[in-house]
């Protein structure tokens, strides 16, 4: 098991330069664009060229992601083209809000995917799979987008229950925190359930047909107890790698879900990154975001190892 | 436990999926097909002393803040939803369908590097990926396809590599070999029409994805830019009058919705339809 996680976290770190190498490409993919966006389009070529000097943007580009990634490697994410301070405390100091955001909706979806699927898969094919199943699929055709507007539009215009959006720190006034945070973790969250469910649902079906729990059942095994401590055990394992993917989706999301509700997280610095044609707060935002998504799919892996014994085995036979 | 009902049941049920979804899919794209026909007004004519009014017998769905019709402006988005969708598939197809089968066929060490660099791809957060990939080419509409499609390209890939390893199984890809038939040919007589089913399939669920990427970026500024109507900004737009003007919100996202529904039921009604081992689940 030891040597599982040792070898998981080996492999995470290639991973991670190879993303940090794609992020970077891909904002630099239009030479000169970075200059040229800073400056504006009426930019003089002499203003182009001592911007570029000046932030070393006329240097390979295999010496300026190398610079780069090993400053990031010490925690400098560099300096805002834009008001010239460090990136790096502002990218950290948002990311707490984000990841609560993110935590709070992939909660909401798995309550409400897990026991759905579970239900949908005892009753394949009768009406409430049927019911469950058209019901995930009309969830997953909602764009969160539109859904958190819709909730605006109920709970704080119509209802005036909830208020519109901001951020109150979570140690603050736990209370206030969570009421701010409710719409923006159930856009997110009701949305991502859908494919969850249907994983859940698929994954419990397979289990459900097994002969251990035909066994379970001839035992004199109640429902309940097949149903909740044996087959759902077993589910989780694909359910728990499609639900890091699901995470990672869920992660993109907060960009569009934080900019609504006015959220100061990680989310919405990416998109004053692209509107400021700020690059060094774009990279360092999206490259923190890709290092929570990646670090969650390595901790799936692990964690769903650790349920099914047998995947380390499979692996040490490899 | 789950009894098995009978399969008839099935059938009716997921043909009933492929028709609700092949209407709305149909309702979209004659909208998109026909919008100079279909559209009431134009959606770029402004008439001021009619700002922001509910629906009407002459607005069915409203005015939006400077006048112009929201039915029409909504009918002609789903043109550029469309055209959007349908060149980043295109993209994300094409690409996807080379690499995958590039890697499959050929195996060994391509496979190993296409295929890596793609499951990089793929565990990035799509919408993050177009924010950056946008960022960097710039905002326009055009350069939204070219994001998106990059997108599509692993899934489509991942896809077709496996179909390949599929087809490489049967024994008529070793007859061509023993009758001379070059990689070049037997790759495109042979391997490309046999994966090409599992392919068209999840393009549809593709386009549905793709529309919604669209919708998220002109939301966020990043696609189609105003006066152009596409789904996404008019929502945008409408959040500003959402007391006011409640329609301006609702009718772009239940225009998004239908049109994601669609596609994915559609997708769902062939998946099922032509792959019997998924039927059951």
């Amino acid at each position: 098991m030891l040597r599982l996680i040792a070898w998981r976290l080996a492999a995470f770190v290639p991973t991670m330069i190879a993303a940090s190498m794609v992020l970077f490409l891909a904002v630099n993919v239009v030479p000169g664009s970075a200059a040229k966006a800073a400056l504006g389009i009426d930019a003089t070529a002499q203003a182009i060229a001592r911007f570029e000097h000046q932030h070393g943007l006329d240097r390979p580009l295999h010496v300026q992601y190398l610079d780069w990634l090993g400053r990031v490697v010490k925690g400098d994410f560099g300096v805002s083209f834009q008001n010239h301070v460090p990136v790096g405390p502002e990218v950290l100091s948002r990311l707490p809000i984000t990841l609560e955001l993110a935590a709070l909706a992939f909660l909401i979806a798995n309550l409400i995917a897990l026991p759905l699927g579970a239900i949908a898969a005892f009753y394949h094919q009768r009406k409430p799979d049927t019911i469950i199943t058209f019901g995930s699929t009309v969830l997953g055709a909602i764009p969160n987008f539109w859904l958190a507007t819709l909730l605006i539009l109920v709970f704080t215009l119509t209802l005036r229950w909830l208020p519109s959006g901001g951020f109150t720190p979570l140690f603050e006034d736990p209370a206030r925190n969570l009421l701010k945070m409710a719409m923006p973790a159930v856009s997110l969250g009701v949305v991502s359930s859908a494919l969850l469910l249907r994983i859940m649902r698929t994954a419990m079906i397979e289990v459900l047909s097994s002969d251990y729990i035909r066994t379970a059942f001839a035992k004199g095994a109640t429902r309940n107890v097949v149903l909740w401590r044996h087959a759902l055990r077993n589910a989780l394992i694909p359910f728990l790698t499609v639900g890091a993917v699901e995470f990672g989706f869920l992660f993109g999301g907060v960009v569009i879900i934080e900019d609504i509700f006015l959220l100061p997280g990680i989310g919405s610095l990416v998109l004053v990154g692209i509107i400021n044609r700020d690059y060094p707060v774009l990279l360092s935002s999206t490259l923190v975001i890709t290092f929570v998504v990646l670090t969650a799919n390595m901790l799936v892996d692990i964690a769903a190892s650790l349920i099914d014994p047998r995947q380390v085995h499979a692996k040490a036979a490899t | 436990m789950s009894a098995a009902a009978p399969s008839r049941h099935i059938t009716w049920s997921r043909w009933r999926l492929l028709a609700i979804g092949g209407a709305l899919v149909s309702l979209v794209l004659i909208a998109a097909a026909f919008a100079e026909f279909v559209a009431p007004f134009s959606p770029y004519d402004l008439d001021v002393a009619s700002m922001l009014q509910g629906p009407s017998a002459a607005h069915w769905l409203g005015t939006d803040e400077i006048g112009r019709d929201v039915l029409s402006r909504a009918i002609f988005a789903a043109r550029i939803s469309v055209e959007v969708a349908l060149v980043a598939v295109g993209v994300g197809l094409l690409g996807g369908t080379v690499i995958g089968i590039a890697a499959g066929y050929f195996g060994g060490l391509l496979d190993q590097a296409l295929m890596r660099f793609m499951e990089l791809l793929f565990s990035f957060p799509a919408i993050l990926l177009a924010i950056i990939l946008m960022a960097s080419l710039g905002t326009n509409i055009l350069n939204a396809m070219v994001a998106i499609g990059i997108i599509f390209i692993p899934g489509f890939s991942r896809l077709a590599r496996a179909a390949t390893n599929d087809v490489l199984r049967h024994q008529y890809i070793d007859a061509a070999r023993t009758i001379g038939m070059t990689d070049a040919r037997i790759l495109w007589r042979e391997v490309l029409p046999n994966v090409m089913t599992p392919l068209l399939v999840e393009a549809t669920v593709a386009f549905a994805y793709a529309v919604l990427l669209e919708s998220a970026l002109s939301f966020l500024g990043l696609g189609a830019q105003p006066p152009e109507p596409s789904w996404g900004n008019m929502l945008n737009t409408g959040r500003g009058f959402m007391a006011q003007a409640p329609w301006l919100s609702i009718v772009p996202g239940m225009a998004m919705f239908i049109a994601v529904l669609g596609f994915n039921l559609l997708g769902d009604g062939l998946r099922d339809a032509l792959d019997p081992h998924l039927r059951e689940t």
